[in-house]
């Protein structure tokens, strides 16, 4: 699948996830940002970015897997200014290198999303560890407990609160 | 060293028995197959060809605790993995010694920070130590001299003169 | 299960693997479901060697997280350092200097073989062959003498700063590492005849440890795992970076997917790895190392970016999110390992466990840089 394609697709499904990638500090309104961006591989190392709502994240993993593309890394970011986690999913295709991340956002206080593990088992572990380090709950994931903290750990080291 | 850690004395002494046991023992320290980060792979250094441990009659890497003499705690304990250590140092028979190779075993070296979840800030927080190699990691020569060491607690005297400076 | 009429009952009983145990290369716990010698399920469990990279990222500057970086993957520092740097360069728009960007290369390619070489040896060692670490490491500590003259470490290299190299390569250098070039050429050969060619060796590893490609894809594996399973994906060629695209190598790529297959994709990768080296030093020319004006507190503008580098275990990402601060507002830190680790489950169902321990080696794991 080309860019275009992607564009295509993924645009059918970012429609009115129109949240911006990159945060403002507060008092300034953030720019309203396209929901899916063509972006210079050279500057950000992604050739696409693309904003969509957290019930759509399956949908777009699925996209992303029928285009031939693998699973690299799930970023959590704690915008707690906003009172939101932002997750970046980054996808890299094998045959054309190319490069896209998928992000979404979820409230803070009801930090839930679907898992997308059963379209890319890989993230079955991207999802724990995420789940670890920010306490965001991953729906329909078969084993949310903890992966790289201690068995009984109940604390979220990377929330921007943690140990205040 | 509080009571439990100190080994009672025997009745009977026999002092040239107990020189010749202490120097056999100090001239074949079998260390245990025991790798835990960074300094695990200086360790494996020591052993292989150019610095060849086996010198100094420590070259015997044991898998297994029960057959091992020194443990070297090579690398970063945290929090989920210091039970199974202590259960390790707990397996090994008496006498047993113990190196704490690298600063995050000495201290939890680069890894302490205020608000650090997951280090332990030492191995001796866990168990007695008796020689410690700093470095991130130590070289390979630091840690046959963390070997010369133990040997001289053992028997009392250097095996090796000590290199000056030149 | 039934045979002639009567049932038999299966018992499975539970094995732990780990995390002391010296086929598992550091401190990684398999909590192993047995059937006999065969293998039920085989569940990971990771975390041994967490020690809160990410966290770190966030709360010290940007220069004071680059030591960091050498401890994640500390048996191929260079290319984490690598990621690092280049990630925040990115961030911050730094033009790295030609002749650095050769450095970068060539001292990047004598860790890949020393990573290498240190894998060939422990991946026998998991196989039961002692005698080819004494030659892997004899090799090895040539190369790290070599860095070590111009790092000043063994291991944990702090070489690549923001905008270049803290170092120039002299001569010395130059002619030793072509020296080392012509040693490691020439024991070539007796490492094939040593392992390639021994019975035993490729009795463990032939047809053993299967991946398929599809899996592989599923997983988000990446490096010389996807090359052995016949994928010709390697970041230097798919997304190039540094002075890589002047440089002229192939990607070794196997399609037996077994360890044999990875093993062979590796040691090719040696040779291939020489010839970047060689080339590399011929292109080298005389000039700075480093990118004039680098703040010494660098505060990158708002923003987020991707970069990652072929690490001698596969794709190493950074995402760097800078806030406008001197500390990164975020740093996920994208291991290779750990995506290689998450497919063992599904792929040592049904094996023996000896066989599974052959394909636990040929991913070639560094625990800390899983765990983080």
């Amino acid at each position: 699948m080309t860019i275009q394609d992607l564009t295509t697709r993924l645009g059918e499904i970012a429609q009115g996830g129109a949240t911006p990638p990159v945060t403002p500090t507060e008092g300034q309104p953030a720019a309203p940002v396209a929901p899916v961006l063509e972006t210079d591989h050279a500057k950000r190392g992604t050739d696409l970015d693309v904003t969509v709502q957290p019930d759509r994240i399956q949908d777009a993993a699925r996209i992303m897997d029928q285009g031939g593309y693998t699973l690299e890394a799930i970023t959590g970011v704690d915008w707690i200014a906003d009172k939101q986690y932002e997750v970046v999913y980054d996808f890299t295709s094998f045959a054309s290198g190319k490069r896209v991340a998928v992000r979404t956002r979820v409230p803070r206080d009801i930090p839930a999303l679907p898992s997308i593990h059963a379209i890319f088992p890989g993230a079955n572990w991207h999802e724990r560890e995420t789940h670890d380090f920010f306490g965001i709950k991953f729906s329909g994931h078969p084993q949310l407990t903890p992966l790289l903290l201690p068995e009984d750990a109940t604390f979220h080291p990377l929330r921007k609160d943690f140990g205040t | 060293m509080d009571e439990q850690t100190q080994v009672p004395p025997g009745l009977i002494h026999f002092a040239a028995m107990d020189q010749i046991l202490d120097l056999a023992r100090a001239n074949s320290l079998w260390p245990m197959t025991f790798g835990l980060a960074c300094c695990a792979i200086e360790m494996m250094a020591t052993g292989a060809a150019r610095f060849d441990m086996a010198r100094f009659g420590c070259e015997v890497f044991r898998p297994s605790p029960r057959q091992s003499d020194v443990m070297i705690v090579c690398g970063t304990i945290n929090k989920k993995m210091a039970p199974a250590v202590v259960t390790l140092y707990d397996q090994m028979p008496e006498p047993k010694w113990v190196i704490a190779m690298g600063n995050c075993a000495i201290s939890g070296g680069p890894f302490v920070f205020p608000g650090q979840y997951n280090v332990v800030e030492g191995v001796d927080k866990l168990f007695p130590v008796d020689v410690y190699i700093p470095g991130c990691p130590p070289r390979p020569e630091a840690l046959i001299e963390g070997f010369l060491e133990l040997e001289k607690k053992l028997t009392g005297k250097r095996r090796w003169p000590v290199a000056k400076a030149q | 299960m039934s045979i002639e009429g009567q049932t038999i009952h299966r018992e499975t009983f539970v094995v732990n693997l780990g995390p002391q145990h010296p086929a598992t290369h550091g401190v990684l716990r398999i909590k192993l479901t047995m059937d006999g010698e065969y293998i039920d399920d085989a569940e990971p469990v990771i975390g041994y060697g967490h020690r809160m990279h990410e966290k770190m990222g966030e709360n010290r500057t940007y220069a004071k997280f680059l030591p960091n970086t050498a401890r994640m993957d500390y048996v191929a520092a260079m290319f984490n350092t690598h990621g690092y740097v280049c990630a925040v360069e990115r961030l911050a728009g730094i033009t790295v200097p030609e002749r650095a960007e050769y450095i970068r290369v060539v001292t990047a390619e004598l860790n890949r073989l020393a990573s290498h070489l240190l894998w060939a040896g422990a991946f026998l060692i998991d196989l039961g062959g002692f005698t080819p670490l004494l030659y892997t490491f004899d090799d090895r500590e040539h190369i790290l003498d070599l860095l070590e003259s111009v790092t000043g470490a063994r291991l944990t290299f702090c070489y690549y700063r923001f905008g270049g190299v803290c170092n120039d390569v002299d001569d010395q250098f130059v002619a030793g590492t072509r020296e080392f070039i012509a040693r490691l050429r020439s024991r070539m050969p007796m490492y094939h005849a040593l392992i390639t060619k021994n019975i035993i060796f490729r009795k463990r590893c032939e047809g053993i440890g299967i991946i398929p490609a599809e899996t592989c894809r599923r997983y988000g594996a990446t490096g010389p795992v996807v090359r052995g399973s016949g994928i010709a994906y390697d970041v230097r060629k798919a997304e190039p970076y540094s002075a890589y695209p002047q440089l002229n190598f192939n990607i070794p790529v196997y399609p037996e997917a077994d360890c044999m297959a990875r093993y062979l994709v590796r040691m090719d990768e040696m040779m291939e790895s020489m010839r970047i080296i060689e080339q590399a030093l011929d292109l080298m020319q005389p000039g700075p190392v480093m990118a004039e004006k680098v703040p010494k507190m660098l505060k990158p503008p708002k923003g987020d970016c991707y970069f990652n580098v072929e690490s001698a275990r596969g794709s190493f990402g950074v995402r760097a999110i800078s806030d406008g601060t001197d500390k990164a507002y975020r740093l996920k830190l994208r291991s290779p390992c750990f995506s290689n680790m998450s497919l063992f489950q599904e792929c040592s169902r049904g094996m023996l466990l000896a066989d599974a321990l052959a394909l636990l080696g040929s991913l070639d794991l560094v625990i800390p840089d899983m765990d983080r």
